[in-house]
Formats: structure tokens, C-alpha cells, sequence
């Protein structure tokens, strides 16, 4: 799960592997927070498969690679 | 996860920001009314539950997500501390979880050349950046360290 300078960059470094996916890094930033900024919380709680599904969902990170496990 | 272990983990999180790395048993056990065994055994039941990862060879914490315990490409300086994140992801998780400004360090895995973005409000201030997510992640805990 890296950063990379461009596309070009990322299909250098993949050496012909099968490529993950790739997004901007702005939805990336929207990710972490939607994912993270209870992280510290007293009231945090775990996660559920569901809720961590629907933030993926709701940011248009859609395809199986983005589909978690049931 | 029981409350007991609920607030383990929150001890544990909230001892990993006051002293700016992972915790020892040792550590929690000092601030927490447990013995460093029931710690170790605690911290076990949350790695189980994917609330924590630990190098369970040397009873460490090796993620605490989005902090990493270990050194990583991820360096980022937030609330006036340098953290690790365990990848790009966690580095601007770094910055949410402390909801704080920050700086995230790295380079391009591909060319080696610097990166450095600084994160106002959640936001990068280089929007041309890709961020590329190599394995599913229906398979992100098969092996969470490489994912």
C-alpha cells in the first residue's frame, strides 16, 4: 500500500505483477479518515466487516478488490 | 471483544501516543492494574481479533493500526512527534486518528525519489500522487504485515 509519483511509476514497479488498484491520493486522505478518526476514542469500538464495508462503499471504492471478506 | 480487553486495548493505544512508540507489557502493565503476563495474554486475544499486531516470537506490538511499532518508509511528524504508519494508508491515518496537521516523508518505491506531502485539515497539498493497493483486501490479514 504505497505512494507512487505517477502511473508510470506504479506499472515500473509491478514488473509485469497483476496490478492492484489505484486511486488518488486525495480519496486515499478521505479513506484514512473515515477509517481512523475514532481510532484513539475512549468510546471506540471494534469495527464491523460491515461498517469498514460501507466506508469503502461510500467513498466509490468499488470491484472485488475492495471487497472484504464475509 | 469483552470490555475487559476493550480496555486493554484503549490503555494500550493511549500509552503507545504518550510515549510516541509501541509500549512494552511491561509498560501497560506499570499504568494498568495488570501483570505484565496478563497483558501479554490480553494483547494475544486482540491480535487474535485483529485489534492489534503483534510479533508474537517476541510478545511486541508490531502494528497498533494505523501506528507501526517498527520503523517503516512511513515516517510522519504530527502533535510534535515522528511516528512510523505501516504504509500510506495508516501514515494519513496517523494524522486522523490524532485529528492534527502533519508531515508524511516516504519515496516512490519505484524511483526511489522523495515524497513529501503535508497533510492541512486531512488534506494532501499534492493532489497528483497515486496511491496503489497491490493486494485484496480479501486477503489483507492472510498476511497483514506484507499487505
Amino acid at each position: 500500500m504505497n505512494l507512487f509519483r505517477s502511473g508510470e511509476h506504479i506499472g515500473r514497479w509491478l514488473a509485469g505483477r497483476e496490478p492492484g488498484a489505484t486511486i488518488p491520493v486525495g480519496k486515499l486522505s478521505e479513506l484514512a479518515r473515515a477509517w481512523y478518526e475514532d481510532r484513539l476514542s475512549p468510546d471506540w469500538r471494534p469495527h464491523t466487516r460491515d461498517g469498514n464495508q460501507a466506508i469503502l462503499d461510500r467513498l466509490g471504492l468499488a470491484g472485488d478488490l475492495w471487497r472484504l471478506p464475509d | 471483544m469483552n470490555e475487559g480487553d476493550l480496555a486493554l486495548r484503549n490503555l494500550t493505544y493511549a500509552r503507545f501516543v504518550e510515549l510516541g512508540r509501541a509500549p512494552t507489557a511491561a509498560e501497560v502493565a506499570a499504568v494498568g492494574g495488570r501483570s505484565r503476563a496478563e497483558v501479554t495474554a490480553g494483547w494475544e486475544r486482540l491480535h487474535a481479533e485483529h485489534a492489534l499486531v503483534l510479533d508474537l516470537a517476541a510478545g511486541e506490538i508490531r502494528m497498533a493500526h494505523p501506528f507501526a511499532g517498527v520503523p517503516t518508509a512511513y515516517r510522519v511528524q504530527a502533535a510534535g512527534r515522528w511516528w512510523y504508519g505501516n504504509c500510506a494508508w495508516d501514515a494519513f491515518g496517523i494524522c486522523a486518528a490524532l485529528h492534527e496537521d502533519g508531515r508524511i516523508e516516504t519515496s516512490c518505491p519505484d524511483c526511489g525519489e522523495p515524497l513529501r506531502i503535508a497533510v492541512r485539515d486531512q488534506r494532501p497539498d499534492d493532489e497528483s500522487l497515486l496511491f496503489h493497493c497491490l493486494v485484496p483486501a480479501a486477503r489483507w490479514w492472510d498476511d497483514i504485515v506484507f499487505s
